[in-house]
């Protein structure tokens, strides 16, 4: 009963879960803490894609689960941070192949030798959703600063709140200069519509495409904006007092000088 | 649509503000999880609620849930009708 098991969920598909899930985990390796990730995506795993470890998978959670393997074999390593370990989902299998009762065993057993279980959750609100939350003391939920995500991410608020508690939120791909113009939700407009507490923001960023090309995530790119805003998020986890900047757009004398003369 | 030519026109701010409230319309609806049997059902023991008391035009019973102040309220119309004469 060591570690902390923390699932990333958000509802809705595709506001960046995985790559949040991937930057969270190596943030944290990076300040020396044990990690496991689990792909809890079953049939659609990208956990492994989005860290670069893909050529890697032996083998995967229905392995474990059905006892083909002990955990410790399918756990993959990463190479930059021996700390850090995913195991894969399988990519043939199917969401109801596991069970919540079986998620919640395998979960336990990872908390006994890791200090974080990192669980990234596929979307939607079904098996595979209960299937992710069900080892998890806490829960991390993604939005972006749009109506349907938003919409989704007050629904799994909802559900996360009869079991886990309220999650803590992370706004991703939040344009500045939209929400200077009014043309984007900002920071206290998604806060006061779902009401739960803010764990960070991260700034929309084209790195965290080309980190997805490469397989090496933003966090461990120091001058990417994300990357920054990914570390400050995981000083927080850590329980760290590190204030969250508001991204309202108003930049200052020095770019606005940069924007000028050099277009950036 | 016009408002919002207007708006254009006169270079007034974003579409947030219309995000947020229809955001915040919708959700009372997501909140509650009230079905459209279950809508049907409170519409008809308001009607007859009232109606015990007072004539009222069953046709014109309006519910509706708003979000204009810090909580979410419920608003219901119901038309009176003028006392027959006796």
């Amino acid at each position: 009963m060591g570690g902390r098991a923390i699932v990333v969920t958000s509802g809705k598909g595709g506001v960046g879960k995985t790559t949040a899930t991937a930057n969270l985990g190596l943030g944290l390796a990076r300040e020396d803490r044990k990690v496991v990730m689990i792909d809890g995506d079953i049939g659609l795993r990208n956990l492994d894609l989005i860290m670069g470890l893909e050529n890697r998978i032996v083998y995967h959670l229905l392995d474990v689960v059905r006892g083909r393997c002990q955990v410790r074999q399918a756990l993959i390593k990463d190479k930059r941070f021996p700390n850090l370990s995913l195991l894969p989902a399988s990519q043939v299998d199917q969401k109801e192949d596991i069970s919540p009762e079986q998620m919640r065993d395998l979960t336990a057993q990872l908390k006994e030798d890791f200090d974080f279980v990192l669980i990234d959750c596929p979307a939607g609100i079904e098996q595979g959703f209960r299937n992710a939350i069900a080892g998890a003391n806490e829960a991390i939920l993604i939005t972006t600063p749009e109506v349907s995500p938003v919409r989704d991410a007050d629904r799994v608020i909802g559900l996360l709140q009869q079991s886990i508690g309220d999650p803590r939120l992370i706004i991703n791909r939040m344009n500045p200069e939209m929400v200077k113009k009014e043309q984007m939700l900002n920071q206290s407009d998604v806060l006061e519509i779902l009401a739960v507490p803010l764990l960070g923001i991260v700034p929309e960023d084209e790195e965290v495409v080309i980190a997805g090309n490469s397989g090496a995530p933003v966090v461990l790119n120091e001058r990417s904006r994300s990357g920054q805003a990914y570390r400050r998020i995981v000083q927080r986890i850590l329980g760290e007092d590190v204030p969250i900047p508001e991204l309202n757009g108003n930049v200052g004398f020095i770019q606005r000088l940069g924007k000028l003369f050099f277009g950036r | 649509m016009a408002w919002t030519f207007v708006q254009k026109l006169f270079g007034a701010k974003g579409s947030k503000g219309e995000a947020k409230n229809r955001l915040q319309v919708v959700l009372v609806y997501d909140r509650l999880g009230l079905s459209a049997d279950q809508m049907d059902a409170l519409r008809k023991d308001i009607m007859e609620t009232i109606s015990r008391h007072i004539s009222i035009d069953p046709e014109g019973v309006k519910i509706d849930f708003q979000h204009e102040h810090s909580l979410p309220e419920v608003v219901i119309n119901a038309p009176v009708r003028r006392r027959a004469a006796s």
